[in-house]
């Protein structure tokens, strides 16, 4: 059982899942790509400990290897593949933007908000050290599905994507002390494939459309 | 116990072959044998469900009940007919020099994954691992749907990929938020996902959580149906998938995520004491039947045009299973298999057109009737079927969740959704609405499919297309499929008839 007083605990969880949310409003706020990466992999960390940090004060152990493998497949397996994507592909800078950076962050500050109010009628029925990570556990899942449509380069697409799957995790640890070890490791292998695939597909969008802009993506409209 | 070993063996064996195999008649041979083996194993499980009640197998993770048998019944019959029909698909391709025979080992492959992670997800326990499955199924499918590697299919294999990733993202949250509340009141970390065990303890977990968690499960796992207005990747996938691939799409793999979308309502109907659920069912069923009519309206392509079709369908099925109780469950069951039935006809013929007529437009194809004609009657009973006529299946499923609708007795005069609407209408109002509605939708829908399908049927065929049907492996699944489509709608087989029922009380809760 936790060496450590609960309550004290509680806050250093907090504080964790409070730099998770912060590295998401940095990457929102980024314009260069390999900044973006970075930044989700400083976030994986982040969120890594949080998750070791969990199973130490619970002293659930399976946590202590779902946080390895965070480290492992997005802290540096995932970020590796998307780096050599930019190196391939020659683009540094995400120029074009549906939403400015400024108008971003105020819209990303609404959704926290928003995810605080979601969440706050059933927050209080959890009964863990962590419930009240759940809130922004879907901040971080809306600010992630927001960065997929804010930005244009498919990159920072999928960087927005696995902001969202950070969130999600986050979520499962903070409802649940962690999904049954089965369907982490499922989810891993499911994301770390996704990340091969836009791997892939960046390579052969870029041969056919000379560019990784998705705007271009618009032949097929009505 | 073997049943369930080769329905998961099967196509992960058959997987693995097809990437060291470069013959293309061995990887046909594959194919089939392992579609055969998945169907036989599927008959004599689907038995043992009906006799014994429901299969767990391998500890804990397989759980098979009528609900799952019956959907997969319909990956069975879409998957063989689909095998048959890529004989003569892919050889036409290879033969064309479209794709090489590596690719074709690769196509293989990504098919079987695919048929693997559907049959995962239709069995499995857990509702995360569930999830996993269906995400696999995305995964596999993206190449397959930018097969052909124009721009055009790259750009609907990557909006299918990125929309359903995302989509199914916020299912994975609800997922997560059904377990914040099981875990409380099970405590069993390892099992507090399983269907088994939420079954149990269903009316003891708190109704706030599971509203939020339904809600996030069914646009996500929505987006995967296909439903409005998360259905902006369907007409974009399913024009440019390769046409086996987009009958098994809109076959089964629509299917599969109603029935991810199903099980977890089984247990919030336990947990909620009101309609809720159903009622989002409907409120999503109605807008997409409704939309997806206005959009058959203005297509001039024929795929795109079986796209939309889809969308209203599983519309359709929506509202059948929102209305609930036992005809409007057991009408939207049936319209999941005749649906699975006339699309993947549809698509088959669509893609004999394809190859003949080297266009999608509608408007470039004329004289079906004289250069191909199995496959122009095809089209017509697949088109007629689709809009709901007698004498095929569609229509007796359609006449059940429409009377479903209208019969229904409405707990209240206010429509709630969840604690952030309430819509207020009168009983009679409403029950007489839903159904206008319908009807006009129906016939807004009627009207344009007969024009644009006939338009292609009737005429004198392009001179520089060559008459005659080519025959061979693929013509079988047309004939045998047509067949089906009308001896369903006269009278449904008593085994079959039996396992619907079953699978209608699983989803009966009240």
């Amino acid at each position: 059982m936790p060496a450590i007083d609960p309550h004290i605990g509680t806050q250093l969880v907090d504080l964790c899942s409070a730099l998770l949310l912060l590295t998401c409003f940095a990457i929102v706020a980024q314009r260069r790509l390999s900044a973006c990466v970075e930044l989700f992999a400083l976030q994986s960390g982040f969120l890594a400990a949080t998750t070791a940090l969990v199973a130490f004060l619970t002293g659930i152990h399976h946590l202590y290897l779902a946080a390895a493998m965070t480290v492992l497949i997005k802290g540096l397996v995932i970020p590796r593949i998307l780096k050599k994507v930019i190196e391939r592909l020659n683009v540094t800078r995400e120029l074009q933007m549906n939403v400015n950076v400024p108008a971003g962050l105020l819209i990303c500050g609404a959704l926290v908000i928003l995810a605080f109010f979601i969440t706050q009628p059933i927050i209080p029925l959890g009964f863990l050290l962590t419930r009240d990570s759940l809130a922004i556990a879907l901040a971080i899942v809306l600010i992630g599905f927001f960065t997929m449509i804010a930005r244009k380069k498919a990159v920072t697409q999928v960087v927005g994507f696995l902001v969202m799957e950070n969130g999600l995790f986050l979520g499962a640890t903070a409802a649940a002390y962690g999904m049954p070890l089965i369907v982490e490791l499922g989810v891993f292998f499911d994301v770390l494939v996704a990340s091969l695939i836009v791997g892939i597909y960046t390579h052969r969008i870029q041969d056919a459309f000379d560019s990784l802009d998705t705007s271009q993506l618009t032949t097929l409209k009505e | 116990m073997t049943a369930i070993l080769v329905l998961l063996g099967g196509p992960l064996l058959a997987g693995l072959l097809s990437l060291v195999i470069r013959r293309a008649r061995i990887l046909h041979g594959v194919n089939f044998t392992s579609m055969a083996a998945i169907v036989a194993a599927e008959a004599s499980l689907g038995h043992r469900v009906l006799t014994e009640g429901p299969v767990t197998a391998l500890g804990d993770f397989v759980y098979v009940d009528a609900l799952s048998a019956f959907i997969l019944f319909i990956i069975a019959v879409i998957g063989l007919s689909c095998s048959l029909y890529m004989w003569s698909y892919m050889d036409h391709h290879l033969a064309r020099g479209t794709i090489g025979p590596k690719r074709l080992s690769r196509f293989f492959f990504l098919f079987h994954m695919f048929l693997l992670a559907m049959v995962a997800a239709t069995m499995a326990n857990s509702l995360g691992v569930l999830w996993v499955a269906i995400e696999g199924t995305t995964l596999a499918t993206t190449f397959l749907i930018a097969f052909f590697r124009t721009r055009e299919a790259l750009e609907a294999g990557w909006k299918y990929l990125i929309l359903c990733s995302v989509g199914i993202a916020l299912a994975l949250f609800g997922t997560v938020l059904t377990y914040y509340s099981s875990v409380r009141v099970l405590g069993d970390v390892s099992t507090a996902l399983n269907v088994t065990k939420l079954l149990e303890v269903a009316d003891r977990l708190d109704p706030h959580v599971l509203t939020l968690a339904f809600i996030f499960i069914l646009v996500g796992y929505g987006t995967k149906v296909g439903l409005v207005p998360m259905h902006t990747w369907v007409p974009e996938a399913y024009s440019e998938a390769p046409a086996p691939v987009a009958a098994m799409l809109a076959g089964v793999l629509e299917t599969v995520a109603v029935y991810a979308v199903l099980r977890s309502k089984t247990i919030v109907d336990r947990a909620i004491p009101s309609q809720f659920a159903g009622d989002l069912l409907i409120l999503f069923g109605l807008v997409s039947f409704a939309l997806a009519a206005l959009f058959v309206l203005i297509q001039h392509n024929y795929k795109r045009l079986f796209a939309y079709s889809s969308i209203e369908h599983m519309g359709l099925a929506m509202v059948g299973f929102g209305v609930g109780g036992p005809v409007g469950t057991f009408g939207g069951l049936l319209h999941l298999l005749n649906h699975a039935l006339a699309k993947s006809l549809a698509f088959f013929a669509a893609g004999n057109i394809h190859r003949r007529f080297d266009t999608l437009e509608i408007g470039e194809v004329r004289g079906l009737a004289r250069a191909q004609p199995l496959t122009a009657a095809a089209v017509l009973v697949a088109g007629l079927a689709l809009t709901g006529l007698p004498p095929f299946a569609l229509f007796s499923s359609e006449v059940l969740v429409v009377s479903a609708l209208a019969a229904q007795e409405f707990a209240s005069n206010t429509l709630q959704l969840g604690q952030f609407l309430t819509v207020t209408v009168a009983d009679e109002a409403r029950s007489l609405g839903l159904v206008a509605v319908f009807l006009l939708f129906g016939v807004v829908l009627f009207g344009g499919f007969v024009y644009r399908v006939t338009a292609m049927v009737w005429g004198t065929p392009p001179d520089h297309v060559a008459r005659g049907e080519g025959w061979g492996m693929g013509q079988v699944p047309l004939i045998v499929m047509a067949l089906m489509l009308v001896a369903l709608g006269v009278a449904i087989p008593e085994g079959l008839k039996t396992l619907l029922d079953h699978a209608t009380t699983v989803l009966l809760v009240r």
